[in-house]
């Protein structure tokens, strides 16, 4: 990587209130080409509003965000062309609940990336065959379980063939026993060597595969980390509170 | 509103006018212009005891029935004036019963209430573009008629190409009435289907000429005069009348002496000149014609 | 056995109003139809298009929608009517009361199919669209691909009751120069020629109730084929 090429996601004093509510307060971040970013964060710190400002379904009030090096440009087909370049994945998996799996994956390559029937259904047949539900392809997501839902919207995400990948809590809607296999396809996709940003509560996920940690509190980006580094010594009040909650148990 | 170059003048014209009518000059488009013709009063008529007319002529006053919105045949001003033929026709009967104008009282006579207001007895007589029908004349009786109307179309002035009902067909023009009206049907054998257009008002039809939706409007051309009177030279009346609208005079039914004595009055008033007089104080102002008594029906 | 067919003889003979001039009631029958079914696509396509303004994320395009829908159907048919056939021809517009008829009843029911089809789409949940913008799809694409097909199951039902009352208030159309339709047949058979109020009304009655049960009947059969289409 050379000095030269730009950030892949660059955040530059960003500020963003919901009403009264002061929910990004001047957020600075960076995530470099090929970097695996977790964002942890009680419930409440704004990192699911971080994740969302990045293909602005959430506009911003103040600051900047680069995708690429690119502004993010305002509302219409501009954005549209930046989304697709932005896979993003959501706790509530947001399959189109009328398409069939297939239907689901091939949708976007067909009508933004314009590919052809055909080929557009081969390489979804060979997404969901990496994320592992290749005879799911006919059904529709209400007859999917949560995990294979959230797999098959991660195989929805990459047919586009994004830059970077935003993963806004994956497993927090799953049942345990479904987590892991959610986690694995993310795992592979990091050792791929994807750009991604990952909001969750997987300690687990973070130590194997994250280069960054970042940890929210209150709209504030407060540490800023290596995964061993924050694990075993953060260095705010906050984050060693935060951690203490939830590895004790 | 389009305003072409007529119409201001037209409206100009109007303005004028309405300056001269507010300065005391007894003048109106919708009643007919000049001077209100003064007719003969019968001083002390006498009657056989007992009829209709001795009790009238004793009592010195009479109550008319005649309609208060009709331009040129029964139309209130604003001044409470009473303007128009049918009011012109009431005072000459009157005038035969030894009562003044000013002794008349009016009585506003819708044409759906007519035969109730004669049959309640609320009115002596109707005089109210009232057409002679059988199916009237089983409620009421009827003297004269006085006057024959009749169907006729109104065209924009500067058409050229309807010249009667016979050259609707085929010309494509469209023609409007009134949904349900007996011209409505008077209509249909001279037009197509698709010619014809129908709304609930006739002041709708009127309109829809002058944004040129339409090009003929047809019903009696006693409305269709009121309309040309007061459209500043945009619309004219074309060809004759082609149905017959006998307009008598409405009274109690069976009632032969007042029957005959109104007809008396009538013919005496066409042979003095004021049945004449009467018409071109009115109707006549934009009639082109001053039309003869129509034959007098027997009373029987 | 005599005085049932007597009786079936009177009641026969009390329709005779509408049996003589079956051929007016036809035509005026087809007219009807022709006028709500150009209203009904009409309708449904503008009222459509007004939802997605209503919708939109371009605030210029939110308020034309809410303007619309606010003013349509917040004024009486026959006011609407009213500045269709007078008002039109005065701004110089001309043509035939048929087409001014319909525009009139499509400005008029596109708010409430706007209504029903914004509740519709209100029905989808949010995260259905924003999966659909995270794809890069355009508004136009998300709206297309995504949310109508969801809102259109939802939306069926109340679009039905929309479409059945423009029918049954096209019956106003004939009082603005439209002639011919069906609710007009009885002023030309009562009014013009006399002919008896009641069996002329019923005939009406059961031209509009043909109209409508069918639509209904075609409503129910579209209803159950959107449920199993999931």
């Amino acid at each position: 990587m050379t000095a030269t090429t730009p950030p892949m996601i660059k955040m530059a004093a960003v500020n963003k209130h919901f009403g009264s509510l002061h929910v990004l307060r001047d957020v600075d971040l960076e995530v470099d080409r090929g970097q695996v970013v977790v964002v942890l964060g009680p419930s409440g710190s704004g990192k699911s509003t971080l994740c969302r400002t990045i293909n602005r379904l959430e506009p911003i009030d103040q600051g900047t965000i680069e995708v690429d090096g690119a502004p993010l440009p305002a509302e219409g087909r501009e954005l549209a062309r930046l989304r697709a370049d932005v896979g993003m994945v959501f706790q509530q998996f947001n399959l189109f609940a009328h398409k069939t799996v297939i239907e689901n994956v091939t949708l976007g390559p067909i009508k933004v990336r314009k590919l052809g029937r055909s080929q557009a259904h081969e390489t979804a047949m060979t997404l969901l065959d990496r994320v592992g539900i290749t005879d799911q392809a006919d059904k529709y997501p209400a007859q999917l379980s949560g995990g294979q839902q959230q797999r098959a919207a991660i195989a929805r995400a990459l047919a586009m063939r994004p830059k970077v990948m935003l993963f806004d809590e994956p497993t927090s809607a799953l049942d345990p026993e479904m987590i892991n296999e959610v986690l694995d396809v993310m795992v592979a996709l990091a050792d791929e060597g994807m750009t991604m940003l990952v909001i969750t509560h997987e300690m687990g996920f973070a130590r194997r595969a994250a280069h960054r940690v970042v940890f929210m509190s209150d709209g504030e980006i407060v540490e800023d980390a290596a995964p061993q580094e924050f694990f075993t010594a953060p260095r705010s009040d906050r984050a060693r509170d935060f951690l203490g909650k939830i590895l004790t148990h | 509103m389009r305003w072409n170059p007529m119409l201001r003048v037209g409206a100009a014209v109007f303005a004028v006018g309405l300056v001269a009518a507010a300065c005391g000059q007894q003048e109106s488009l919708g009643g007919g212009g000049g001077q209100a013709p003064e007719y003969e009063v019968v001083q002390d008529p006498r009657f056989a005891p007992g009829t209709t007319m001795a009790e009238l002529s004793e009592a010195g006053t009479i109550r008319i029935g005649t309609k208060f919105d009709q331009p040129l045949f029964g139309l209130r001003n604003l001044d409470g004036q009473m303007r128009g033929f049918d009011v012109e026709i009431a005072k000459i009967i009157s005038g035969q019963l030894g009562i003044a104008p000013e002794d008349i009282e009016w009585v506003q006579s819708p044409s759906a209430q007519r035969e109730d207001l004669i049959e309640r007895g609320e009115v002596d007589m109707v005089v109210a573009t009232y057409t002679i029908n059988d199916e009237r004349a089983q409620r009421v009786s009827f003297a004269g008629p006085y006057y024959q109307a009749g169907q006729i179309l109104m065209v924009r002035s500067d058409n050229q190409e309807i010249t009667g009902p016979d050259s609707l067909r085929g010309s494509g023009a469209r023609v409007c009435t009134v949904t349900g009206s007996t011209p409505s049907e008077n209509i249909r054998p001279f037009i197509e289907e698709s010619q014809l257009v129908l709304f609930q008002q006739y002041s709708q039809c009127r309109d829809a000429l002058g944004t040129d939706q339409v090009d003929v409007v047809t019903t009696d051309n006693v409305i269709l005069l009121g309309y040309v009177a007061n459209s500043e030279g945009q619309f004219k009346l074309v060809g004759d009348t082609f149905t017959e609208e006998p307009y008598g005079v409405g009274i109690p039914k069976g009632d032969v002496q007042f029957c005959l004595f109104i007809n008396q009055a009538l013919t005496e008033a066409a042979g003095t000149g004021a049945y004449q007089r009467a018409w071109e104080a009115t109707a006549g102002t934009v009639a082109e014609e001053t039309p003869e008594l129509p034959e007098l029906n027997s009373c029987r | 056995m005599q005085p049932v067919i007597s009786f079936l003889g009177a009641v026969v003979g009390y329709f005779d109003p509408v049996i003589d001039n079956i051929g007016l009631f036809a035509d005026a029958f087809l007219h009807t139809l022709e006028i709500v079914v150009y209203a009904a696509v009409g309708s449904l396509a503008l009222g459509t298009v007004v939802a997605a303004f209503r919708v939109s994320p371009v605030s210029p395009l939110r308020w034309v929608g809410t303007s619309w829908v606010t003013v349509f159907r917040n004024c009486p048919l026959t006011v609407v009517l009213f500045f269709c056939a007078f008002g039109l021809p005065e701004i110089g517009i001309n043509g035939a009361y048929f087409w001014f008829g319909v525009t009139g009843l499509v400005l008029y029911t596109s708010a409430f199919v706007s209504e029903a089809v914004r509740s519709g789409i209100n029905s989808v949940s949010a995260g259905q669209a924003e999966a659909a913008r995270a794809i890069g799809l355009t508004f136009r694409q998300s709206m297309g691909q995504v949310v109508f097909p969801q809102a259109f199951r939802t939306v069926v039902p109340p679009l039905g009751s929309v479409i059945i009352a423009m029918i049954k208030n096209s019956a106003i159309v004939g009082a603005f120069g439209v002639g011919n339709e069906l609710f007009s047949v009885h002023a030309t058979l009562v009014s013009a020629r006399g002919l008896a109020l009641i069996p002329v009304l019923l005939g009406v009655a059961a031209g509009y109730l043909i109209i409508t049960l069918t639509g209904g009947a075609l409503l129910g059969v579209l209803e159950r084929k959107v449920a199993i289409a999931r």
